[in-house]
């Protein structure tokens, strides 16, 4: 199926419905999966790419929580990596109706707001001709759901849940959009620790249908996206 | 056979770019959007995004997506009017047609809609086409639960 991926509106599945699915196999402590603030000052655009789009699925963690309060700091942080980015119009106009959510807990609204944020960026990224910017937000986005999602199933794994980590097609579809990345991307630090975990994902996430990963295999997983997230928020000399 | 076929349709689908939708990609999302609202009160949420373009009688557009067995979902199309009646499929990874129960299928001359659950999460395509009419654009979109 070479060749198959398409669109990133639709290919590429949003945290929240990776999210609806996991709720479906037990109560989840959301807030257990927040992490220390990362940094929101770094000096190369395609790191600063990756960990926006991390925040935005921070910002995803933050709703099923039903926490206002870290919806809110995450905001701000987003704003700052979007303003740096040079996309804050887009965030800005909705951080008013975020925050408006956010305090009245209005959560269905608030992961609707959120994605339309989300797409608004990629889409300013993609009529200033920065496509590869649009890359690696989807990407560190992805890289953060992964990450989670391997964390909480590895801790409370059953065959079920081991089975909704497949997801042959997204990998096809980020490596490809990774491998048209200019050469000046390619060859940032922080792209090129994803680029090279993406292939040992690959390989833990690309299993057949009718057959789960081993608990050790979806820990194996975590640790590895856990890994890339570590590397790509470290500032760079 | 039907593998055969959706490796070759895919296989000159190139990623498309974003490009700023023609009035009738917005039209045929107006359309499509008019007919996934209705999910919503059924507690679907209408995922943001959508795919639109154009196509002609006879040559169907595919689109891959990635699913999650436990979810279920809606697919929805859209088209201006030179399409009176369209028509949208799913197909697994195997190019096998997905069977989707007469109460989860929607079709009313440029607008029709799917729903179901998959199976096991992974790559599906949803396949548009037009049934009867002349080259149309159209949009599709998804809702989940």
């Amino acid at each position: 199926m070479t060749g198959a991926a398409r669109v990133d509106g639709l290919t590429v599945p949003m945290p929240g419905e990776f999210m609806a699915a996991l709720n479906k196999l037990g109560k989840i402590d959301w807030s257990s999966k927040f992490r220390i603030p990362i940094a929101t000052s770094y000096t190369s655009r395609p790191q600063m790419a990756l960990n926006l789009g991390g925040l935005i699925a921070d910002g995803y963690i933050a709703i099923e929580a039903q926490d206002g309060q870290q919806v809110k700091n995450i905001g701000r942080d987003v704003i700052t990596l979007a303003t740096a980015l040079g996309v804050s119009k887009e965030v800005k106009e909705r951080s008013s109706s975020i925050e408006a959510f956010a305090e009245k807990g209005e959560w269905d609204q608030l992961k609707e707001e959120l994605e339309a944020t989300q797409n608004e960026v990629k889409q300013a990224m993609s009529e200033a001709k920065d496509q590869d910017l649009v890359t690696l937000v989807t990407v560190g986005g992805w890289l953060r759901g992964v990450q989670v999602i391997s964390g909480q199933i590895a801790a409370h794994y059953t065959e079920l849940g081991g089975k909704l980590m497949r997801q042959p097609g997204v990998i096809e579809f980020l490596d490809q959009h990774l491998d048209k990345l200019s050469d000046k991307d390619k060859d940032d630090p922080s792209v090129r620790i994803v680029r090279k975990k993406m292939g040992d994902i690959e390989k833990l996430l690309d299993f057949p249908p009718d057959k789960a990963p081993s608990a050790e295999q979806v820990k194996e997983l975590n640790v590895i996206t856990s890994d890339a997230l570590k590397e790509i928020t470290k500032k760079q000399k | 056979m039907k593998r055969t076929f959706l490796i070759l349709v895919c296989a000159f689908l190139a990623f498309a770019p974003v490009h700023a939708a023609t009035d009738g990609e917005v039209a045929a999302r107006r359309t499509a959007l008019g007919i996934a609202g209705a999910f919503t009160n059924d507690g679907f949420k209408l995922r943001d995004g959508h795919w639109s373009g154009s196509f002609a009688p006879g040559k169907p557009e595919i689109v891959q997506v990635n699913l999650y067995a436990g979810n279920q979902y809606w697919f929805t199309l859209g088209a201006t009017p030179p399409a009176k009646k369209v028509a949208v499929s799913v197909y697994d990874e195997t190019g096998k047609p997905v069977k989707i129960d007469a109460d989860h299928a929607f079709q009313d001359n440029s607008v029709a809609a799917v729903g179901f659950s998959p199976e096991n999460s992974g790559k599906y395509f949803v396949k548009v086409e037009i049934v009867d009419g002349a080259a149309a654009d159209f949009c599709l979109v998804y809702s989940y639960k």
